[in-house]
């Protein structure tokens, strides 16, 4: 789970986050399993977050422009 | 007006035999040359020629008229000559702009060196005659795929250049440019006038299809005349002009009198508009509707993407709020129960074992006491030793050995005796 591992796109950040919270619910994970796959969880669900804020920055960005060059 | 015999036509070389090939030692005199010239010009014969009368003078008390002759597809003309008395009886009342046809033999002018037509009889071609030739030619053209749908070229949705053909200053130029700047104020346009009508018109129409044809910015060319009568628009119906057309590759609108009015140009034509007014809505898009499709195009994609957006944000926070991701402690609770039941499993199993411990201590010290010398050390006896060996045996020393001996109250150190 090194930080430089390229970042997966939404979807798949989706995925492997749906599949972390299914292992964790199961249970029978050890202690440190479950602890990573809980901060496995936080990372994913933070990279779902930026693509969603990033996507509607770029809206706004995007908007705003053509409202600045249209007005 | 020179009256040269008709010379025989050479048959086997092209300088009679009388006279010596020229050369720079021997050159031909001016007459000789000039005899030879009218000799081959004579040999044409008589001809039927078709063309457009550019120029009539009628000189008063003149016998003879002169006519310039022109051809009505290109930029060619010939001097004709003809009697009076010709002209009076085939074509009393020829003008400048007629079509004729007429019988005529070259002349050579050895004066002036000069070629004119002699004609010695002129018939004026009608206008019913006309419409007949221009309904054969339509029919030719056809015949040959000059009108074939699958052949017309789709016009660009927003040209660069818009050339236009048409007659400077006139209602046609009018019409095209106001109402295509109406629709796409940014509209570019290259106009060339020219002769809509007369003589001059198909040469220099087709010259200015060529020129704009050939401008790499020109994507679009609408040719516009205003409505006029029926010999007024015989130009865009002449045989060469609709080659040019069909022959063009740039796009070519046609847009020719009124609604009614269909020369062969507008079948031609890869769009026939029924006005210049028409034209210039074919050649350009309604800026207006389109900036409005532009403006429900970009509504519709805000929506789809803000949708898009607003449902993951839903999906993404369903999964953040399930306990084991937003209470990751229910994750330590369980074990942190475990660990203190352990915790104190442990700790009373060792107490349980420290006391048993304890009394296993006191019975071995009791024990240990109840085999111990020491109770009889305190009722007088000793130990004897020396070095780690205890004596049983006097035997087992000699006179002068160290001995060691251990009393209840302490230890005492002893020496053999002499015997």
């Amino acid at each position: 789970m090194s930080e430089r591992e390229p970042q997966p796109g939404y979807e798949q950040a989706r995925a492997e986050l749906a599949t972390v919270v299914e292992r964790l619910e199961a249970g029978g994970a050890t202690l440190e399993e479950s602890l990573a796959l809980w901060e496995r969880g936080e990372v994913l669900a933070g990279i779902c977050q930026r693509w969603l804020d990033g996507a509607r920055e770029r809206l706004a960005a995007a908007r705003e422009s053509r409202d600045a060059g249209t007005g | 007006m020179s009256t040269n015999a008709p010379v025989p036509p050479a048959t086997t070389a092209t300088t009679p035999a009388t006279t010596p090939a020229s050369s720079a030692e021997h050159p031909w005199p001016v007459r000789v040359v000039s005899q030879k010239i009218a000799a081959w010009i004579a040999r044409l014969g008589w001809v039927w020629v078709d063309g457009q009368v550019a120029q009539i003078s009628r000189r008063p008390g003149a016998q003879v008229v002169f006519l310039t002759l022109r051809d009505p597809s290109a930029d060619l003309s010939l001097t004709v000559t003809a009697h009076r008395d010709v002209l009076d009886a085939g074509a009393p009342n020829l003008a400048e702009g007629a079509r004729v046809v007429l019988r005529a033999r070259p002349d050579y002018f050895p004066g002036r060196g000069t070629l004119s037509l002699r004609a010695d009889e002129i018939r004026q071609v009608g206008l019913g005659e006309l419409l007949a030739r221009i309904e054969r030619l339509k029919k030719l053209l056809a015949a040959e795929g000059l009108f074939d749908p699958r052949r017309k070229r789709a016009l660009p949705f927003l040209p660069g250049t818009v050339g236009l053909v048409t007659g400077r200053a006139s209602a046609a130029e009018h019409d095209v440019l106001t109402n295509a700047r109406k629709r796409w104020p940014a509209v570019r346009f290259r106009v060339l006038a020219v002769a809509v009508q007369g003589p001059a018109a198909v040469p220099q129409i087709i010259d200015a299809i060529a020129e704009l044809d050939r401008d790499p910015a020109v994507d679009v060319i609408v040719l516009a005349r205003g409505g006029g009568g029926v010999e007024d628009l015989l130009a865009f119906s002449d045989e060469a002009l609709c080659r040019a057309v069909f022959a063009a590759r740039t796009p070519i609108v046609s847009a020719i009198g009124h609604e009614t009015d269909t020369p062969l140009v507008d079948y031609v034509a890869d769009v026939r508009a029924s006005t210049p007014t028409d034209a210039a809505k074919r050649v350009v898009p309604d800026l207006a509707e389109e900036s409005r499709a532009i403006a429900v195009a970009r509504a519709r994609l805000d929506r789809a993407i803000g949708a898009l957006l607003d449902r993951e944000q839903q999906r993404l926070d369903a999964v953040r709020s399930r306990p084991v991701l937003a209470r990751p402690e229910v994750l330590l609770d369980g074990r942190t129960g475990e660990v203190a039941a352990l915790r104190e499993r442990a700790r009373v199993t060792v107490a349980h074992r420290l006391d048993r411990a304890g009394t296993d201590l006191t019975h071995t010290l009791a024990r240990l006491r109840a085999v111990s010398p020491a109770a009889t050390l305190a009722r007088g006896y000793a130990i004897v030793s020396r070095g780690a060996a205890v004596l049983r045996d006097p035997a087992e020393v000699s006179p002068g050995d160290p001995l060691h001996i251990r009393l209840a109250g302490g230890d005492l150190a002893a020496t053999v005796a002499p015997s």
